[in-house]
């Protein structure tokens, strides 16, 4: 009772504090484009104007000024002389310059204003018409054919994979995907400036004359030579393409404008956070709700699933929070939840027959491997290649499931310990067979002998078939049709299956074999059946995970794939004795978007770490040993 | 008659460490090396890892099966040797006071693990795998973010400047400590086996004197002894072993292992473990308590492993800092297992014998497939591919004899599942 009242009244504190949050946020970003807000940016606009003439920076600009001026007097008059005459200009602009020191509050800076305030508006065209001729520039090389094509990722080094791991298990490098931009890349060297933005210059220029007039008035010490050297700093400052409130922000604050509002100061920062200050208030109502609804929560998602879910959300808000692209890292969420669900997916026929997690998922997955690489070697492209890797894996994972489930079918009870080390032994025999293997096929072997490669690109067999079928982009988020669509056909046909009677019975044996066997049902047979579907789910899944990374990875790549596998449907909710479909699709989804979303958020904490790997290994692992003592704790003393 | 069926019975029984022996024997016979620079290699590799492998010994007994978590302890050494490292102790006190602080440590972790591992039973070896692995995660957040930035260090090449975390390989030469418990006394290799040899002979003298041993065993065992060590003065045997210095302490740690070993399923602790592995609901009607015993058992496992990987390190000269602990339960669990020992019963020579052949494999298997392929990196996979081979076959033979055996005792087992559920 306690307890629930202090967790109240701690929701209230969180509640309280999230409000007045989102109250800053809402008015500090509502004020962004009133007269206040204008205002502010205006000074300090100025002040980091008159900052960039009379700082550091543009001390030296003056001083170069001077000393070319004194070079060009004393021309002739011998190098002494003019060494001389370079020192005394340098001494002379520098003594000048140390106490010139402009208050601008007894100053009247709309001259300034108006002046800075025209130069933008002249900018904003200029940059505006660059970018249109830009743009026709690129669609006239597209329609004159010169187009380089999507760029062909690099192939690895090359030569032979000698570098067999030794460490191994925390090999699964593959959260950076390789890039899958559309855009076709155009040579901009051969591009020129049209008139019109031409033209657009002049005024530009014209209107920078106004603004340096302007700051000489303001700054007699300034000429027209010093303010030549300015000029670039001064556009930079003034106007950069795609500005907003906390770009100009940053900018004039980075060049001292901050120190022109001290009166202002919180305001101008509510301004500019203003944001981030409503995302942050939107955290701690999330946080607000978890705390009071804790035990409701657990009860209805169970603990890891929340754990994984509050903490997807927290990583969403810290994106938010650094300006990463939620738009770009959403659209990886789905394709990365697409490529891995089949395999999730697999997990399923297993868990529910009753063998528990098939973390020999290796094996299927050696299949679909094998399939693709045949697919490659008979050279078959598109669609048809696509389909005759999935046909052949499929043959070879049933062959294998069905060994492998006569295999299990004599380990009942210990089968997770053997069906890891099972998967490992196929793996590592594999990496035999993958260096002796007779393929021809370039794509697939080293030019001088050592086997195959390490990573087989798919671009001339079936790489993205499945994400380009049909996709579209709604508000920047690209939506990978083909992928979804194949990822929801299999869930459909497995849900079919399960309402089966094979499925039903199946579904049976692994809830109670006791009572499937009082029943009649030949409980080996069903178990069979689910080890051959999951292993043939572990083949199809590798070829739709490999056209969507691009390549086929082989050698000790597959090794861990069974127990990323396994966490993902354990995250969405599964136990080692039960699962069901849309288990598959939560898990998958909030694994890989943990995955996805961890990477650059990690990156953008501590720069250049490793933080994000680290991260995977906790989660995955974790989360498996929660359901082991789950699985333990109900069904042993 | 009976002998046929003894040979049979050996045969199936051994069959592991048979195919191995055979398996060593035509990867050595292609591999080109020398039998005495063969021999040189697997002192050095044996000294290295025997003791790892010896730490596996008790929990198996207990029936926990393969501790994979002894990762756990030989990461808990390493932390130790970090600390050691930033102190600047040099020297074999420097080793000392690793393996001192290597104690609390690893019995911490032990505990956790052993906490962890009481809630999973029957599933311990592939828990202990699955917790090896998210301990390498904890062990990253504490040498990549932890030491070094967090708590800072001050002595030099700890932490590189402009990465994050504490440098990826930590070089023990600086501070003398490699070889630091190897050189403390090395022998030649004859005067090392006399040495041994007069303490076999001094032991069973005792105990012929304590009226344990009669006297044919007592002159057979000086008898065999005085053999070996007329057998190494042969010149063809003396040149396989002329080079090679064995490091006596080393060895007499391993050895004292092997004594603890035995001397610990003597006493009640060791009893206990025993009753407990063999049945637990048993060992729990007859009043031991198990979960406390396994505890124990993992604890004792996990901080001789600390020492093991300590023993490892300093042999190497340098510490992978982030490397060196992840394949040490593959490695020592296979080797363990190539000897002959199952998940239930392990004895202190089927430890020794396996690490011996485990890692003549490791030796020859490269350098053969180099030799008959061409390709040395055949040799690697198929090692690799042997160390998971041989624990997947123990696991599978193991699962299926239990599973045959299991079918009458269905009903016993139930009932004791009911009265440990109601208790």
């Amino acid at each position: 009772m306690i307890k629930s009242i202090a967790a109240r009244i701690v929701a209230c504190v969180i509640a309280v504090i999230a409000v007045a949050l989102i109250g800053m946020g809402v008015f500090g970003t509502s004020q962004r484009t009133s007269p206040q807000g204008a205002a502010l940016i205006e000074n300090m606009r100025n002040h980091a104007l008159v900052n960039a003439t009379t700082g550091e920076g543009a001390v030296d600009s003056f001083v170069s000024a001077a000393q070319q001026r004194a070079r060009a007097e004393t021309k002739g008059q011998g190098m002494d002389a003019m060494k001389k005459a370079v020192a005394a200009a340098e001494a002379e602009v520098r003594a000048s310059m140390s106490n010139m020191k402009v208050d601008l509050d007894g100053l009247d800076t709309a001259p300034l204003s108006t002046a800075t305030d025209a130069l933008i508006a002249a900018r904003k065209d200029y940059s505006n018409a660059e970018e249109a001729a830009m743009q026709a520039y690129v669609q006239d090389m597209i329609e004159k054919g010169e187009v380089e094509g999507s760029a062909a990722p690099a192939d690895q080094a090359e030569q032979a994979p000698v570098a067999v791991d030794g460490a191994g298990e925390a090999g699964m490098s593959d959260l950076e995907m390789p890039s899958q931009s559309d855009e076709p890349k155009v040579d901009m060297s051969g591009f020129t400036a049209t008139p019109e933005m031409d033209k657009m210059q002049g005024i530009v220029n014209e209107r920078f004359e106004d603004v340096s007039a302007a700051l000489v008035s303001i700054q007699p010490l300034l000429d027209r030579d010093a303010m030549a050297q300015l000029e670039g700093a001064i556009n930079q400052l003034v106007y950069q393409p795609g500005d907003r409130f906390e770009t100009e922000y940053d900018r004039y604050v980075e060049a001292g404008g901050e120190s022109a509002i001290p009166n202002d100061l919180m305001t101008a920062r509510i301004i500019r956070y203003g944001d981030d200050l409503i995302t942050v208030g939107i955290g701690l109502i999330i946080l607000a709700l978890l705390v009071l609804f804790y035990r409701k929560i657990v009860n209805a998602m169970g603990f890891p699933r929340m754990i994984i879910g509050g903490f997807f959300i927290l990583l969403c808000i810290v994106a938010i929070l650094y300006d990463l692209s939620i738009a770009d890292l959403l659209s990886n969420t789905i394709v990365r939840m697409g490529m891995n669900s089949i395999m999730v997916l697999a997990m399923v026929p297993g868990i529910q027959s009753g063998i528990s997690l098939n973390l020999g998922l290796p094996i299927g997955i050696v299949g679909g491997l094998l399939g693709g690489l045949l697919c490659i070697e008979l050279g078959y492209s598109g669609l048809p290649g696509f389909v005759f890797a999935i046909l052949v894996g499929i043959v070879i994972a049933a062959v294998l499931g069905y060994l492998y489930g006569l295999l299990l079918n004599r380990l009942k009870g210990s089968e997770m310990a053997v069906t890891t080390y099972v998967g490992f032994s196929i793996v590592s025999l594999m990496c035999i067979v993958w260096l002796v293997m007779p393929f021809n096929s370039l794509v697939l072997r080293w030019p001088m002998g050592g086997g195959l490669r390490q990573t087989v690109s798919l671009e001339p067999a079936f790489q993205f078939i499945l994400d380009r079928f049909l996709a579209f982009k709604i508000g920047g988020i690209t939506i990978p049709t083909g992928l979804l669509l194949f990822m929801g056909l299999c869930c459909f046909l497995m849900w079919l299956f399960t309402r089966s009677k094979t499925g039903v019975a199946m579904q049976a044996v692994g809830n109670n074999p006791r009572f499937a066997e009082a029943t009649g049902i030949s409980v080996d047979k069903m178990r069979i059946i689910g080890t051959m579907l999951s292993t043939i789910l572990g083949a199809v899944g590798i070829l739709v995970y490999s056209q969507s990374f691009g390549f086929i990875q082989l050698y000790t790549h597959p090794r861990t794939l069974g127990l990323v596998a396994a966490s993902a449907i354990l995250i969405g909710g599964a136990t080692t004795g039960r699962a069901r479909i849309s288990q598959v699709l939560i898990g998958t989804f909030l694994f890989q978007g943990v995955l996805t979303l961890g990477m650059p958020v990690a990156n953008a904490l501590v720069p250049g770490s490793t933080i994000a790997e680290t991260m995977r290994i906790l989660i995955s692992n974790g989360i498996i040993l929660y359901a082991l003592t789950k699985s333990g704790g109900d069904s042993r003393a | 008659m009976r002998k046929s069926f003894d040979l049979k019975s050996f045969l199936t029984k051994n069959a592991v460490t048979i195919m191995f022996v055979l398996l060593c024997i035509l990867c050595y016979s292609f591999s080109g090396y020398t039998l005495s620079g063969l021999i040189g290699q697997m002192v050095d590799r044996l000294t290295r890892n025997a003791f790892i492998v010896l730490a596996l010994i008790i929990p198996i007994v207990a029936g926990m099966g393969i501790n994979f978590a002894i990762t756990i302890g030989a990461m808990a050494a390493q932390i130790a040797l970090l600390w050691v490292m930033e102190w600047q102790i040099p020297g074999v006190q420097g080793f000392l006071v690793a393996a001192l602080l290597t104690l609390p440590i690893a019995t911490f972790f032990g505990y956790l693990v052993g906490k962890l591992l009481n809630q999973m039973k029957g599933q311990e070896m592939i828990g202990s795998l699955i917790l090896g692995y998210f301990a390498t995660g904890v062990y990253q957040l504490l040498f990549l973010f932890v030491f070094g930035n967090l708590i800072p260090m001050t002595a030099p090449n700890l932490v590189i400047k402009g990465s994050t975390g504490i440098a990826n390989t930590l070089d023990l030469k600086p501070l003398n400590m490699m070889y630091a418990l190897d050189d403390i006394w090395k022998l030649s290799f004859d005067r090392a086996l006399y040495v041994v040899a007069g303490l076999f002979i001094a032991y069973a003298l005792i105990r012929y004197l304590l009226k344990k041993l009669d006297f044919k065993a007592l002159i057979r065992a000086v008898v065999t002894m005085v053999v070996i060590c007329a057998a190494i003065q042969i010149p063809v045997v003396k040149g396989w072993f002329a080079t090679i210095r064995i490091p006596m302490v080393t060895m007499f740690v391993i050895m004292l292992l092997c004594v603890f070993n035995v001397a610990i399923m003597r006493t009640k602790l060791g009893q206990n473990f025993r009753a407990v592995g063999q049945n637990g609901v048993v060992a729990n009607a007859a009043g031991i308590n198990v979960n406390r015993t396994r505890l124990i058992a993992i604890i004792f496992s996990t901080v001789l492993a600390g020492w093991g990987q300590l023993i490892f390190v300093q042999n190497m000269g340098s510490l992978q800092t982030y490397g060196a602990h992840e394949q040490v339960g593959l490695y020592a669990g296979a080797a363990i297992l190539v000897g002959g020992a199952s998940i239930v019963k392990a004895t202190n020579g089927q430890a020794l014998l396996g690490c011996l052949l485990f890692h003549l494999l490791f030796l020859v298997a490269p350098a053969a497939a180099k030799n008959v392929f061409g390709d040395p990196a055949i040799g690697e996979y198929f090692r690799v591919f042997v160390s998971y081979g041989v624990i997947a076959v123990a696991l599978v033979m193991h699962a299926w004899s239990s599973h045959v055996k299991a079918k009458p005792e269905n009903a016993i087992k139930e009932a004791g599942k009911l009265a440990t559920d109601n208790t």
